[in-house]
């Protein structure tokens, strides 16, 4: 954030404009059964739907199987299991409609686009950092129990919630901030430049897309992207799309500095 | 003392010209009225006072500084649009609960006595509020706000006859005591007319009338008796409209001295003063009609509107 603080040149303002910026972040905060109550809500739901799967399993399982050597054969699927994937959308589409919504309302109450800009950051690291602590704590009760007594994984997956404490945190906290700030630039580019704004932005992507396909099946290169991914491993893909999570609140916060509210 | 300095102002969108080469100053503590038709300029204009649009060229001063982007500045502004968008899930409570953290006169008893006065829900969502109810919550953070320079947008859209009034007295009493810069846009132009202090008149992004209202209101007249009679007098004068009835005419003319009001009852007319509203409208057709047929001024832009009227 440094970096974008630096863009203005008055030092003063930083100063007095810091408690604004708190006040944006409590602005976002008032409501917070969007931000905090149900998506907690729905992971709990989630959890609940997945126990009474694993339950199914467990009982239709023969005893003899479920003890024998090298045990929890029979749940090993379940360590691929994308069930916590949903929050991390739902914090995409909080993060597209907190800018959409709150920034139009942010100008009514006279905040200045760069305070504004500064508390939704916030927004994004104190949510991030509650939903990673949550999810952490609930991968390392996960292991303790061996998957809630039914050798099940939905914390506890080949994605995320093992290795380290630190690696657990921080691959998880990293991929919330990527949500939050790729939703975030998404919809400045609509404030900024409306339906034209949103027709080139995805006309491009999908085009980046498909010549970054054509260039790679040309180059018989699919093999190559196949063994950096393997070799990056999760937690280094994490790692890589800091990238895209840097370029996106950069972009982000010039693109708002210019953007009008929708009348 | 100027809270707001404006000069040479132009914003275009494409093609489009919203505000055209506007010089503007409002003074302290005043209540300025912004009237126009729909798609003047008002909302534009207010938008860029208050940093929320960027001027195309032009410069603009607010508290003695840009506002684009100047915290300064901001906090001592409140804008409430007409149009404002409010965050998807707030309910008018929410509105409430954060005024306090953005405007630093905001004054909670006054905004609670509002809402039983203007019988706001605040467990509402404001997606479900009336029209009415929507334009409340806007007069409600306007008043209650007390910000230096504060703008009312089309504040009583919707509004009934009673809160419509009960804005006016709230409005007249707490600037009395808590004195400060009012911008009031509005198109219903009779209501407000004895609550503005300086009147100022829009029209196709340009300024037609910046003026004290006391001298606005008198720089109008009607004359008003037999055609023969109103045509007699009006001969080689600025007639500003012309509606017949018959043997019976009456004509709007700019101001008049007192020789011509003595002329003018001695040839058996009948003076009244004109209504703001009236004024805004002939002058908004005069300079409509200017534009159609630039260099063939004034003349025929009376019979245009002296035609339509007697349609």
């Amino acid at each position: 954030m440094t970096t974008l603080a630096a863009d203005q040149p008055a030092t003063a303002r930083v100063a007095s404009s810091a408690p604004r910026a708190i006040n944006v972040l409590r602005l976002h905060l008032t409501n917070k059964w969007t931000t905090l109550g149900t998506p907690l809500l729905i992971l709990t739901f989630i959890f609940a739907v997945n126990y009474v799967i694993w339950l199914l399993i467990y009982t239709s399982t023969p005893e003899a199987a479920r003890t024998a050597a090298g045990g929890n054969q029979y749940v090993e699927g379940t360590q691929y299991s994308g069930s916590t994937f949903y929050i991390f959308i739902y914090m995409l589409v909080i993060a597209i409609q907190v800018v959409l919504r709150t920034f139009p309302f942010a100008l009514g109450f006279s905040i200045t686009r760069r305070d504004f800009y500064l508390g939704t950051a916030l927004l994004f690291g104190v949510l991030a950092a509650i939903y990673s602590v949550i999810l952490t704590i609930m991968s390392y009760i996960e292991e303790a129990t061996t998957g809630w007594g039914l050798g099940g994984h939905m914390f506890s997956t080949v994605w995320f919630g093992t290795g380290s404490l630190g690696q657990r945190l921080s691959s998880e906290f990293f991929a919330f901030l990527f949500f939050f700030f790729v939703g975030a630039a998404i919809s400045t580019v609509y404030l900024r430049w409306r339906a034209t704004g949103m027709i080139v932005l995805w006309g491009s992507i999908v085009l980046i897309g498909v010549a970054a396909a054509a260039l790679i099946t040309f180059a018989n290169g699919w093999p190559a992207v196949g063994t950096w991914f393997l070799n990056a491993g999760v937690y280094g893909v994490v790692l890589w799309s800091l990238v895209i999570t840097v370029i996106s609140a950069f972009f982000g916060f010039r693109i708002l500095r210019r953007a009008t509210p929708v009348n | 003392m100027s809270v707001v300095e404006i000069a040479n102002l132009t914003k275009r969108y494409g093609s489009v010209l919203a505000v055209n080469d506007v010089t503007l100053s409002l003074e302290q503590d005043i209540i300025h009225g912004l009237l126009g038709r729909n798609g003047a300029g008002k909302t534009t204009l207010m938008q860029l006072l208050t940093g929320q649009d960027f001027a195309s060229s032009g410069s603009i001063s607010v508290f003695g500084a840009p506002p684009v982007e100047n915290a300064r500045v901001l906090q001592n502004i409140c804008f409430i649009k007409e149009s404002q968008k409010y965050p998807e899930d707030f309910r008018a409570k929410h509105v409430f609960t954060n005024a306090p953290l953005f405007f630093e006169n905001w004054d909670s008893a006054f905004a609670e006595q509002l809402v039983a006065e203007f019988r706001l829900p605040l467990n509402r969502r404001i997606k479900k509020l009336s029209r009415g109810q929507l334009s409340s919550l806007g007069v409600i953070v306007g008043l209650a706000s007390r910000a230096p320079l504060t703008f009312f947008d089309e504040p009583y859209l919707g509004l009934d006859a009673v809160a419509r009034q009960l804005f006016y007295d709230r409005l007249l009493e707490d600037f009395a005591e808590h004195p400060r810069t009012v911008i009031l846009s509005t198109h219903l132009i009779d209501e407000v007319q004895n609550l503005l202090q300086h009147v100022i008149v829009i029209d196709e992004g340009r300024i037609l009338v910046d003026s004290d209202a006391e001298e606005l209101r008198g720089s109008a007249t009607t004359v008003a008796g037999t055609a023969r009679a109103v045509d007699a007098f009006t001969l080689g004068r600025t007639v500003l409209s012309r509606q017949g009835l018959g043997a019976l005419a009456q004509a709007t003319l700019s101001r008049l001295s007192d020789e011509d009001r003595a002329a003018a009852a001695a040839a058996g007319l009948d003076i009244t003063p004109v209504s703001l509203q009236q004024l805004v409208v002939s002058l908004s057709e005069t300079a409509q009609a200017a534009s159609a047929h630039s260099g063939t001024s004034a003349q025929l832009g009376t019979s245009t509107t002296s035609t339509q009227r007697e349609k």
